[in-house]
């Protein structure tokens, strides 16, 4: 299969997954990928990682899979579905074909810190094995969203 | 017996669901009695893991949690 890469789905700065707070994100368990701990000023959308079709859109995650079946998770926060959507708009409806930098989710991370929440973005290969991807952005580095986070081969 | 059902009995039945919500790749399920809820039958259902606190049991079942949780809202 041809490499996909994958796109930051907001701008901040880079987090290994391992740090995430939450144990199905930090042990890969759906699957291998980095995080994003988005600013509190440009990391108010969040766009598309890949090119594909919208499969799975929540207010605070969504699911965008390619043509050839690979999907990739990005989930806004977590235990962000608590928040029932609140502060979150989306651009964009299951099934709609997406170019990747599409803006799918607006939201306010800085709020959902002040709401004692992690705003923290993982990014996820959805059932990749983890050899399968390497990282394009460095820990602790800042990334715009649109620039290449990970290369899935 | 579906997948549903599997998962269903293997968190101890309707009667021990308090609640149970899909979140993109888990269930998150809120239980009356975690001692009733069976870790090795979830994962011979086709769960990739199970994450316990308390009450409080989250099912990683993959992309395919909104299905499920669905199919095993509508076996309640």
């Amino acid at each position: 299969m041809a490499g996909l890469t994958v796109l930051s789905p907001v701008a901040g700065t880079v987090v290994d997954v391992s740090d995430v707070d939450d144990p199905v994100f930090s042990a890969g368990l759906v699957g291998p990928g980095l995080a994003v701990e988005p600013d509190g000023v440009r990391g108010t959308e969040a766009v598309a990682p890949i090119t594909g079709t919208i499969v799975k859109l929540h207010p605070h995650a969504f699911v965008v899979q390619a043509d050839d079946g690979r999907a990739v998770l990005v989930h806004l926060g977590i235990d962000t579905v608590k928040l029932g959507g609140e502060g979150f708009t989306t651009h964009a409806s299951e099934g709609d074909v997406v170019e990747r930098g599409a803006v799918l989710v607006s939201w306010d991370p800085a709020a959902v810190r002040g709401g004692g929440r992690s705003a923290v973005c993982p990014v996820v290969a959805l059932e990749a094995t983890p050899d399968a991807v390497e990282t394009l952005a460095q820990v602790g580095t800042t990334i715009e969203h649109g620039q290449p986070l990970l290369s899935w081969s | 017996m579906s997948k549903a059902q599997q998962i269903l009995d293997a968190l101890g039945g309707d009667d021990n669901i308090v609640d149970l919500e899909p979140c993109i790749t888990r269930l998150r399920v809120e239980v009356e009695n975690p001692d009733q809820v069976d870790d090795k039958a979830l994962t011979a259902a086709g769960a990739i893991a199970v994450v316990r606190s308390g009450a409080a049991i989250q099912v990683i079942v993959g992309p395919e949690a909104d299905n499920i949780a669905s199919d095993i809202e509508d076996l309640r």
